[in-house]
């Protein structure tokens, strides 16, 4: 078995899709916590921003890439086969699609990242960028909480 | 590179990619050719909207930047409210889609 066939495995490209997305979400909390709390830091600005966008990135390409080849044929038959269809018809579908309004976020919120400190001063976006940082990771968390339903319904949606 | 019209042109266009996805998603469940097409374009319709909308992004980027050269302040906080906006009300409108679809409201 070679590297990459190990990496296409069904388990292993879950547990890619879930640990990325979950570097993006902690590198967002870091990114806000410098916003909120901290002097102005631009490397670890820089850092905890470039972090938080390849890890949503990968997120994406992993999870897709699952989506698209295992999830279509072998979970969803047996979710909506299942004691809750809802949680393909509702969670997972609004999960697939929320999901691409993260990248375009976390992408804003990096260029911010960029600025100097004086520029940051001067546009006086400091309340607007603590909201668009907190809602990426809000977005990463709810997707994560999403993913959870869809994963128990596949599990144990048979079970009576 | 101006950074604060770059931060504006990124705001715009996540708001309109927001919003491309949440339309385009829901006029495909209503429009079964649409949904049709979109699968055929790559094999998956989710693939296909995946790849347009970082394709709209991209796009959208490069336009707003080289249109909206005169980029205050006022324009880059309404810029980012707009994306924060478009991307809640388009989580909530595509979960308020897929409840009604599911429950047979329409």
């Amino acid at each position: 078995m070679d590297v990459a066939s190990i990496i296409v495995a069904k388990p292993v490209l879950i547990g890619l899709h879930l640990g990325f997305a979950i570097v993006g979400i902690d590198a967002f909390l870091w990114l806000l916590g410098e916003f909120k709390y901290a002097a102005w830091h631009a490397t670890r600005l820089r850092i905890s921003a470039l972090i938080g966008v390849l890890g949503f990135a990968l997120s994406w390409l992993f999870g897709g890439y699952y989506y698209v080849t295992f999830y279509g044929a072998l979970v969803r038959p047996v979710i909506k086969a299942g004691l809750a269809p809802w949680a393909h018809n509702i969670i997972m579908e609004t999960k697939e699609h929320v999901f691409l309004f993260i990248i375009p976020l976390a992408l804003t919120a990096a260029f911010i990242a960029f600025l100097t400190e004086e520029e940051f001063r001067n546009l006086n976006i400091r309340r607007q960028t603590l909201v668009l940082v907190g809602l990426v990771a809000a977005l990463g968390l709810a997707i994560g909480a999403m993913g959870f339903i869809i994963s128990a319904a596949a599990r144990w949606g048979t079970a009576s | 590179m101006n950074k604060p019209r770059l931060i504006y042109a990124s705001s715009l266009s996540a708001a309109l990619t927001a919003a491309f996805v949440t339309v385009i998603t829901i006029a495909a469940e209503l429009y079964a050719p649409l949904k049709g097409w979109l699968a055929d374009l790559s094999g998956h319709h989710w693939t296909s909207k995946s790849i347009l909308s970082l394709a709209l992004y991209v796009a959208a980027i490069l336009l707003c930047y080289m249109l909206f050269r005169d980029v205050h302040a006022e324009k880059v906080r309404r810029g980012i409210a707009l994306a924060v906006w478009s991307a809640v009300l388009g989580s909530l409108a595509l979960f308020l889609f897929y409840t009604g679809h599911h429950l047979g409201w329409y």
